[in-house]
């Protein structure tokens, strides 16, 4: 299989972002030739070509920009990984060889993650604690921010000073006073941290207890990332129409059934991509110890550019994993058929005599 | 119109709005401690920098941090105007380039139906979780193999395709209602005039978040000047900031006070412009 994968497979790997971009191109010429012959015998050109060749035109420069400087970058880490790069004066990929039983050499493309398992033992560790924190602390940014949001969303005074005050952490997030902030203890609440929750902590296993106890170290830090969020939330806020409001005050309804009834479900497309980003920026933060585990190895004389790309592959697969959860947890459930829908779908069956069609119909509507 | 969308509430003060005080204001107590600790540490004279437990207000403030500041750049071979203009260059290309083709390539996956679509985006959400630190080596091999190492252009490009900006923009287009395209169709209005007259107002909000963060990236990378780039007339600003502070002297430390203000400063302005245009235009914007 090593063989294989060395001779025939990887190499091809490099080219994978240009197939895209090449794709993109054939698409765009082709529908513009078929555009131009259309034109030419006089025919005028259709609404669904034309579209498309705006569509191809419209995204050309951005596949442009991410296929050459980024997906490049990626197809050529996941090389990478599977090879031992040496960078001396010129760039080196040396096949990973081991020996089998016999003591004869054989390719082992693997090698590179096996020993990430063998060999690192923090990683697995980290990664799992860092999936447990990420669980935890996606609800409280997104509670959080939704709160600061409604609250500043009413025409209270003073409302662009505190908008603004909620969102410069963000601005600063990434500077240098941030690590100095962090230690000096200025991010934690101390009281909370080390007495109470500690002392009802112990009873839970230590996978447990570690990441709410940093939950708790980090609060402060974990508020002043939601920046973001409470500026996309409160956009969406002012989208919800305000006829809703004043027919839910006529029916009798109480602010705390608006907010369920009306808000939320208005804002349910906005928590889906605050959820994401929010996923997204914890993954990618430079503060966050697996990237530094990563840069480490990285930049490391023993270990090296193939390794980390390694780490960087698996570490990519857990975080999509965690993305595709958050999706599937709040992305919207399709509309049920109206019954409409339903009636019509019925009469055309009785009137073609489809019984099973039918029986099929009214049984479903019986289960629900 | 949801023009009165935010005048259910009094326009002058009334006393329903006590509690909502009584939270903001101890919350924005905690978010806005960062900001006066830059401000109160830049202004701390040596003894307090490194005094023990460090204390979170200035007593004595001084500007002796930043006459260090002055005194040093003075004294180089290249003028620190230099780095300023080097980095007003590339961030004003990238924010501008970025949010140009962030919402072009937005428009499109949004609202036109072509093949292709569904891939494009997805790459986008590979790219979305891909961690930085990885694609550096190839991303120097890429722009060696370009030529232009050295050059401003080793600095934009690589920023220009920002995947959480048209992750963002892409979302909000899609909140734009189709009735509204639909219309401008039948008026006679071509994509690019749909483009200029109906996506770019109404995504205001995210185009200028998308801006901000585009503007933070770019404002505070050190990355492209230490590593696509040889001479020192072409690199930035924070990157001279780094050089200066990391020097290790008991100085470096309150210089690199006063330039985490300095560098803070721009990102200050462009929120408080931004903030006011943004947070109202959904409101008159016609999006139900």
């Amino acid at each position: 299989m090593g063989n294989w994968l060395y001779e025939f497979l990887l190499p091809k790997l490099e080219y994978l972002p240009y197939a895209l971009l090449i794709g993109v191109c054939v698409f765009l010429i082709v529908s513009l030739i078929y555009a131009l012959i259309r034109n030419r015998n006089g025919k005028p050109v259709r609404k669904a070509t034309r579209e498309a060749l705006w569509g191809y035109f419209f995204i050309l420069p951005w596949v442009v920009g991410i296929c050459i400087f980024f997906l490049s970058g990626v197809a050529n880490s996941l090389l990478y990984s599977f090879y031992n790069l040496k960078l001396d004066n010129v760039l080196r990929l040396e096949p990973l060889t081991g020996q089998d039983a016999l003591g004869n050499t054989v390719y082992t493309p693997l090698a590179n993650y096996i020993s990430v398992f063998n060999k690192e033992l923090n990683y697995p560790v980290t990664l799992a604690n860092f999936a447990v924190s990420l669980i935890l602390q996606l609800p409280i940014i997104i509670a959080f921010s939704l709160i600061i949001a409604l609250m500043l969303n009413g025409k209270i005074k003073g409302r662009g000073v505190f908008r603004t005050i909620f969102f410069l952490p963000v601005i600063i997030a990434t500077g240098p006073v941030m690590s100095q902030l962090t230690a000096q203890g200025v991010s934690s609440v101390p009281m909370v941290s080390q007495n109470t929750i500690a002392s009802i902590l112990t009873d839970f296993p230590e996978f447990i207890s570690q990441p709410i106890m940093d939950l708790f170290s980090q609060l402060i830090l974990i508020l002043w990332n939601s920046g973001i969020q409470i500026l996309i939330f409160l956009a969406g806020l002012q989208k919800v129409p305000n006829t809703l409001y004043e027919a839910a005050k006529i029916d009798g309804a109480s602010g705390w059934e608006t907010f369920w009834k009306i808000t939320l479900p208005t804002l349910r497309s906005m928590i889906l991509l605050n959820s994401i980003y929010t996923v997204v920026t914890l993954a990618t933060n430079s503060t966050n110890p697996i990237i530094d585990l990563i840069y480490n190895a990285t930049y490391a004389v023993t270990k090296g550019y193939s390794y980390g790309a390694a780490m960087t592959w698996l570490y990519t697969v857990v975080v999509a994993v965690l993305l595709l959860i958050t999706f599937l947890l709040i992305r919207e459930k399709k509309e049920k058929k109206s019954n409409d829908v339903w009636r019509r779908d019925v009469e055309s069956a009785k009137r073609a005599g489809q019984n099973k069609k039918l029986n099929k119909l009214l049984g479903r509507r019986k289960a629900a | 119109m949801a023009v009165g969308g935010t005048k259910v509430n009094p326009k002058k003060f009334h006393k329903n709005q006590i509690p909502l005080y009584l939270y903001l204001i101890p919350i924005a107590i905690f978010m806005g401690a960062p900001i006066i600790y830059i401000i109160n540490h830049a202004f701390k004279p040596m003894d307090e920098l490194f005094a023990f437990p460090p204390r979170f207000f200035v007593s004595h403030p001084s500007l002796v941090n930043f006459r260090n500041l002055f005194q040093t750049t003075a004294g180089a071979s290249i003028p620190i105007s230099r780095y300023i203009f080097n980095s007003l260059v590339v961030t004003l290309a990238v924010v501008f380039l970025s949010i140009l083709i962030s919402t072009m390539a937005g428009f499109a996956l949004s609202k036109m139906d072509f093949k292709l679509k569904g891939p494009v985006f997805e790459v986008n959400n590979i790219a979305l979780m891909f961690v930085a630190t990885a694609v550096t080596i190839p991303r120097y091999l890429t722009i060696n193999t370009l030529g232009i190492l050295d050059t401003y252009l080793a600095h934009i490009l690589p920023l220009i395709a920002m995947p959480v900006c048209l992750f963002l923009i892409k979302q909000f287009i899609d909140g734009v209602p189709n009735s509204l395209i639909e219309a401008a169709q039948l008026e006679g209005a071509g994509s690019f005039t749909i483009y200029r007259k109906i996506i770019l107002p109404l995504t205001k909000p995210a185009i200028a978040t998308g801006a901000i963060l585009a503007f933070q990236s770019v404002w505070t990378n050190v990355e492209t000047s230490n590593l696509f780039t040889s001479s020192e007339g072409i690199r930035t600003l924070p990157f001279y900031m780094n050089t200066l502070t990391s020097v290790g002297t008991v100085q470096g430390q309150g210089m690199a006070a006063a330039a985490a203000l300095i560098m803070f400063i721009p990102n200050l302005l462009l929120f408080i412009i931004m903030q006011s245009s943004v947070m109202n235009t959904m409101a008159y914007s016609g999006i139900k």
